[in-house]
């Protein structure tokens, strides 16, 4: 009688341990997980889907002196999983003597835009005006993304830095999306849908996208259907297409810490889950008894 | 005419933009240019009521001080701040670019980052396999969580010459299950949204004209 009591309290304490763990010692082992790989990396091998290599080939087919749009569709809140995709996307134009329109379709989103256009520039040797221009952010995304399938330069009068569009040289080459064989969008919302919809859909503007892992899952059938050329999914999508690229960057660098991360949030999923069948097991014997 | 001029106007503009999608012609054309043009116009209005609101709302709030109108006096004063920083030197360059570099860019970042903290405990927390449809839920969850990042490529058997891992059972999910789901949904949302449209065009549906419509 007194083993079985024993039982019971220690069964007890085991379910309270596994259904119970403080949230700070959660907190603390994620902290730990994301930390402690960025500073020794495991190189855990990062295979290319084929989402990200049909990214990459429909900037890889363009020729040099080709324009692309790129616009930077997020805010700061997502640029830890965006930033690196613009980046390496921007390189990779460069990289092929591509010329880039830029603009954001966030308020938020111009500082973004700059710097990662800065950076990708400065490294390639690239020239505002000539290789690439920044249009800035105008209100209204719907109408912006229709308005530039008749002209970029009624869109935008002046680009960002209050330029008249109608003065640089590059917006006299490309005015519309019949001038622009490419459409990237890097974005942490439902805008890649848009862009399909209305610079796809009425124009039959060439699309491909990098989106937020979330957001991923929500665009595979325009990829299946052909409306989308490539995507790049979450910080994985970046590390593959940075491998693709041969040009590692902060995509690879977190995808230890983000393999590790997951891992633990599904140990602490199984952990409850345990905790939680043994709970309802001993309620059984509990009522059994 | 409070309510008929408004719903004859939406008549009028819907039929354009419908019409416009299948005629090249060069009157419609300009007409559907015009009405891009006054939508970014109306669009850039909200935005300054916006603003105009956010400002009154803790101004208000200051003035009566009330409970944590100190928070209310740093938002005016972000706000300020950025206004003249950008009027006063450019949104490329100075204290502008400076706050959002080394500001609001790191705070974003940071508020976001924080959720990583918050999925962890809330799933531990929530996600129990309480019956057959909460399980089957939990297993893809957890697939997919896997399978998407490196680690689930090395976990997985070898049948043969294939080598099955846990990204290769996540990619299934996502292009079988999840796309057929989601093409249901964006189907009826679709259906949805041509039927509201119609409804707006002939004047049945009337709530964007306000109460008592």
């Amino acid at each position: 009688m007194a083993d079985e009591g024993h039982s019971h309290r220690r069964s007890g304490r085991l379910i309270e341990l596994l259904t119970n763990v403080d949230r700070r010692i959660i907190f603390l082992v994620i902290a730990l997980a994301v930390a402690l790989p960025l500073l020794f990396p495991l190189n855990l091998p990062v295979r290319p889907s084929r989402e990200a290599t049909a990214y990459f080939e429909a900037l890889e087919a363009l020729d040099p002196g080709d324009v692309i749009i790129f616009s930077f569709d997020y805010e700061p809140d997502t640029m830890a999983e965006l930033d690196p995709m613009s980046l390496a996307t921007l390189r990779h134009a460069f990289r092929k003597d591509l010329r880039v329109i830029a603009l954001t379709n966030y308020p938020g989103g111009p500082g973004i835009a700059l710097r990662n256009l800065e950076q990708a520039a400065t490294e390639y040797g690239k020239q505002p005006g000539t290789d690439y221009v920044f249009l800035g952010y105008n209100p209204d995304y719907s109408a912006t993304m229709l308005r530039m399938g008749e002209s970029i330069q009624a869109t935008f009068p002046t680009d960002h830095s209050q330029t008249p569009t109608a003065e640089i040289p590059l917006l006299q080459e490309a005015n519309s999306y019949a001038d622009i064989p490419l459409l990237v969008t890097v974005t942490a919302s439902a805008l890649a849908e848009y862009w399909i919809i209305w610079a796809g859909g009425k124009y039959g503007q060439k699309i491909i996208t990098g989106n937020t892992a979330i957001q991923a899952v929500l665009i595979y059938p325009y990829y299946q259907t052909g409306q989308l050329a490539g995507f790049l999914g979450g910080l994985k999508g970046a590390a593959e297409y940075e491998k693709l690229l041969e040009l590692p960057g902060t995509g690879i660098l977190g995808m230890d810490a983000q393999s590790m991360a997951h891992l633990l949030i599904v140990l602490f999923i199984l952990l409850g889950n345990v905790g939680f069948f043994l709970q309802r097991r001993a309620a059984r014997n509990g009522g059994a008894n | 005419m409070k309510k008929t001029g408004p719903v004859i106007l939406g008549f009028l503009v819907g039929i354009l933009m419908l019409v416009q999608y299948f005629t090249p012609n060069a009157w419609i054309e300009a007409r559907y240019n015009n009405v891009l043009d006054w939508k970014q116009v109306v669009f850039g209005m909200t935005l300054i009521l916006g603003v105009v609101s956010l400002f009154l709302y803790h101004w208000r709030k200051i003035s009566r001080r009330q409970s944590g109108w100190g928070y209310s006096v740093v938002t005016i004063g972000g706000l300020l701040f950025m206004i003249f920083a950008a009027l006063i030197w450019s949104p490329e360059a100075g204290p502008y670019r400076w706050m959002f570099d080394y500001v609001q860019a790191p705070m974003q970042a940071t508020m976001f980052a924080l959720l990583a903290f918050y999925v962890a405990s809330a799933s531990y927390r929530a996600f129990r396999a309480r019956g057959f449809h909460a399980a089957l839920l939990l297993t893809a969850g957890v697939i997919v969580m896997l399978g998407r990042v490196p680690l689930g490529e090395l976990i997985g058997v070898r049948i043969g010459e294939t080598h099955i891992s846990l990204a290769t059972i996540s990619s299934w999910i996502l292009d079988y299950p999840n796309l057929a789901a989601k093409r249901g949904v964006m189907i009826g949302v679709g259906l949805g949204m041509t039927a509201t449209a119609i409804k707006i065009i002939v004047g049945i549906e009337r709530t964007y004209l306000g109460r008592g419509a």
